[in-house]
């Protein structure tokens, strides 16, 4: 039978024959001093990434934020992670390490990782890219000794000085007199050697990712029509809905860059009303404002520039289908709103309000849409009192309608405007005769506010059966008016 | 005997849907009895489109649906009630007279640019608002929808669980539609006189609707 080899991170080969019963997990877990307790303040992740292809260093950070808030870059091909608060969230020094080693398995580098106290240990003992995983500071300068000097990237001159003395490890070259050293090979060395052993504080900066994203994509090919942009965008688009995801943020506002061979570059700005992140409807408003879109020459290479990020708070889902057992709009009830409005104008949609007042013109207005928290706040107030009696959930607004208005009497359409009526020897006709019907109604005076009206409502048929409801003006010279509609 | 016993028991399995009752489609009452007897599931359906076909604007078709509205946007966590493109000004009073709570209602008036063409904004927007989950009824009054644009209506209001509602002239009674409901409405002696053109499941033809009468009940006097 073959023997089974276990490996992990270069460093450990244990052969065990197979069927063996020691399992795989209780023979790594023996192999480490690593699991000793961990006594340092800092424990630093340092990645060696000896041939980075085409990913650059800024994306890696971004990658690796994942693990840590504190990532270091260091210039041309190192990652410095600070680690100690996240090893618990990720299985220890162990599975840390692994799952770094994965996350950059997936864009294809396979970096040399090790893990010290001090930042540039652990960047040294990766370069070196021998096995090194040292969680106490006290055991950190033994372990460090049989490092040779070249990782730390000293100039040329100084480590061949060095070697000619026959210092050619870091253990040597600490063992030197502090002052001799100093004097010798200059003091930025020495202090070199001091942040190596923690002696003196590292500080670091920590990466910031970039605020804003921003991505080009060429093609090959000239783009004539606009259904074939949003096809051409979608993976600028998915690496938007990763850049977001990857920050819990949404954006308000997205530009979209279309060069031309000649003529200027045509841009197109969507704006929005609350932070999204969800890439199918930013495809979706995208796609709308592309489909208005004349293009002067056929497309070159488009770009995706975004606005600010702005942090989301996301909300819980309900658990109920809208429409089910009561389930609300919940998000999509703004959604609606904003996208109905991005197409057809903001005066486009609203609400409708009651007024205090007795003319007719003047009992109602316009308004914006009542927030969509209306209705939980509603539901809330109705379920305290009298759960699901939904005569509590109506507003105090409405009910003052109920007794002042006989309901019968008014119609449920109004006209804006009111429209004059024909008239033949003082009866008024619309479309034929009308028939009157029931009593007559007088609504006058206005005179605080310039309104001042005199009218005589009365209800009627037409020839068609249609109930109108119309006035006949109290000042000279009389004339009809039809003011609404029973329907 | 035992045959039939049996084959009544295979019937209740809730995949067989048989063709007189669809009663387990969710429905709202109307609030108009004789009404309720000839629909489907005793009711409006809770989401589908349904086709009102009247002789002229105003007939009492709003008044039809008023009892409906009413119980829609009093429900706790109720949806929007959206109006799309309203021949006249909903007045705000009288409904809310009728116990429709005016702040589920959303207008939405189209400008005069997007009314026609393709890119018709009346019909988009009630497409709109019947497919995004968002609200419990949408009505419209558009000019001519065409059969596939009718088509599209009630799948988006099948997949946003909405009550859609379409009023057209009666002319096109003659057209043939996808709509789920289909009735026409004319004046008659004391109200209106309901045809059913189209109703799956339900009892074809006509019924006469005492609109002044179903007002009052509501409200006592």
């Amino acid at each position: 039978m073959r023997p089974r080899i276990v490996q992990r991170m270069n460093e450990t080969v244990s052969k065990l024959p197979a069927g063996s019963p020691s399992s795989e997990a209780t023979l790594l877990r023996s192999v480490h001093a690593a699991d000793a307790p961990v006594d340092s303040p800092e424990l630093w992740l340092g990645v060696h990434i000896p041939d980075p292809g085409a990913v650059s260093l800024e994306r890696l950070a971004t990658s690796a934020q994942r693990f840590t808030p504190r990532v270091s870059l260091v210039a041309p091909d190192g990652l410095l992670l600070e680690v100690k608060g996240s090893l618990h969230l990720f299985g220890g020094t162990d599975g840390l390490i692994r799952a770094l080693a994965n996350e950059c398995g997936t864009v294809g580098i396979e970096p040399a990782i090790a893990l010290a106290p001090t930042p540039l240990a652990a960047m040294v003992a990766a370069r070196a890219g021998k096995p090194f995983i040292v969680t106490n500071k006290a055991q950190l300068i033994g372990r460090l000794s049989a490092v040779p000097l070249a990782p730390l990237r000293w100039p040329q001159d100084v480590v061949e000085r060095l070697a000619r003395m026959g210092v050619r490890t870091i253990g040597q070259a600490l063992r030197l007199p502090r002052a001799g050293f100093a004097r010798r090979f200059g003091p930025e060395q020495l202090a070199e050697l001091d942040r190596l052993t923690g002696r003196n504080a590292d500080l670091r900066h920590h990466f910031q990712p970039r605020e804003r994203f921003r991505r080009r994509r060429e093609l090959t090919y000239e783009l004539e029509s606009n259904e074939a942009l949003l096809a051409v965008l979608a993976p600028l688009l998915a690496d938007l809905g990763k850049f977001l995801q990857e920050r819990q943020c949404g954006i308000t506002e997205l530009e979209c860059r279309l060069r031309h061979r000649h003529a200027p570059p045509s841009r197109c700005i969507l704006r929005l009303a609350a932070p999204l992140a969800q890439v199918a409807r930013l495809t979706e408003l995208l796609g709308e404002r592309l489909s208005a879109l004349t293009l002067p020459e056929p497309v070159r290479s488009c770009e995706l520039r975004s606005g600010l990020p702005v942090l989301r708070v996301l909300a819980s889902n309900p658990l109920w289908q809208p429409g089910e057992y009561g389930g609300s709009g919940g998000p999509e009830a703004p959604e609606l709103i904003e996208r109905l409005r991005a197409r057809l104008g903001h005066e486009a949609v609203y609400g409708l309000q009651m007024l205090a007042g007795h003319r007719p013109e003047n009992t109602w207005s316009i308004r914006e849409p009542a927030p969509v928290n209306g209705s939980r706040a509603a539901y809330d107030a109705g379920s305290r009192s009298t759960p699901f009696q939904s005569t509590q959930a109506v507003p105090p607004s409405s009910s003052l309608s109920a007794s002042a208005w006989p309901a019968f009497r008014r119609p449920l359409w109004l006209v804006h405007s009111p429209q004059q009526l024909e008239e033949v020897d003082g009866v008024p006709r619309r479309r034929g005769a009308l028939r009157f019907f029931g009593d007559v109604e007088r609504i006058e005076t206005g005179w605080w506010d310039g309104g001042d009206v005199g009218r005589d409502y009365y209800t009627v048929f037409d020839i068609y059966g249609i109930q109108l409801w119309i006035f006949r003006e109290r000042a000279e010279p009389h004339r009809w008016f039809l003011h609404g509609v029973f329907g | 005997m035992s045959v039939n016993s049996e084959l009544a028991r295979l019937l209740e399995h809730p995949a067989i849907w048989r063709g007189t009752s669809v009663a387990r489609t969710e429905t709202l009452p109307t609030g108009f009895g004789a009404l309720d007897e000839r629909l489907p599931g005793r009711g409006w359906p809770r989401s589908g489109l349904i086709e009102i076909l009247v002789s002229r604007f105003g007939v009492g078709e709003l008044t039809l649906l008023l009892p409906a509205l009413a119980a829609l946007t009093r429900r706790p966590m109720a949806r929007w009630c959206v109006w799309v493109a309203p021949p006249l000004e909903p007045f705000a009073p009288s409904l809310a007279a009728h116990g429709v709570v005016l702040e589920r209602l959303l207008v939405i008036r189209p400008p005069a640019a997007h009314r026609r063409g393709s890119r018709n904004g009346i019909l988009w927007a009630f497409e709109q608002s019947l497919g995004s989950g968002a609200c419990d009824i949408a009505m419209a009054w558009a000019r001519r929808p065409r059969a596939k644009e009718i088509r599209r209506l009630q799948l988006a209001a099948e997949r946003g669980r909405t009550l859609g509602v379409l009023f057209r002239p009666q002319q096109a009674a003659r057209e043939s539609s996808y709509a789920a409901l289909r009735m026409t409405l004319v004046p008659c002696a004391h109200g209106v006189r309901v045809t059913l053109l189209k109703s799956r499941g339900g009892v074809r033809g006509s019924v006469d609707l005492s609109l002044q009468g179903a007002t009052h009940a509501l409200h006592g006097g």
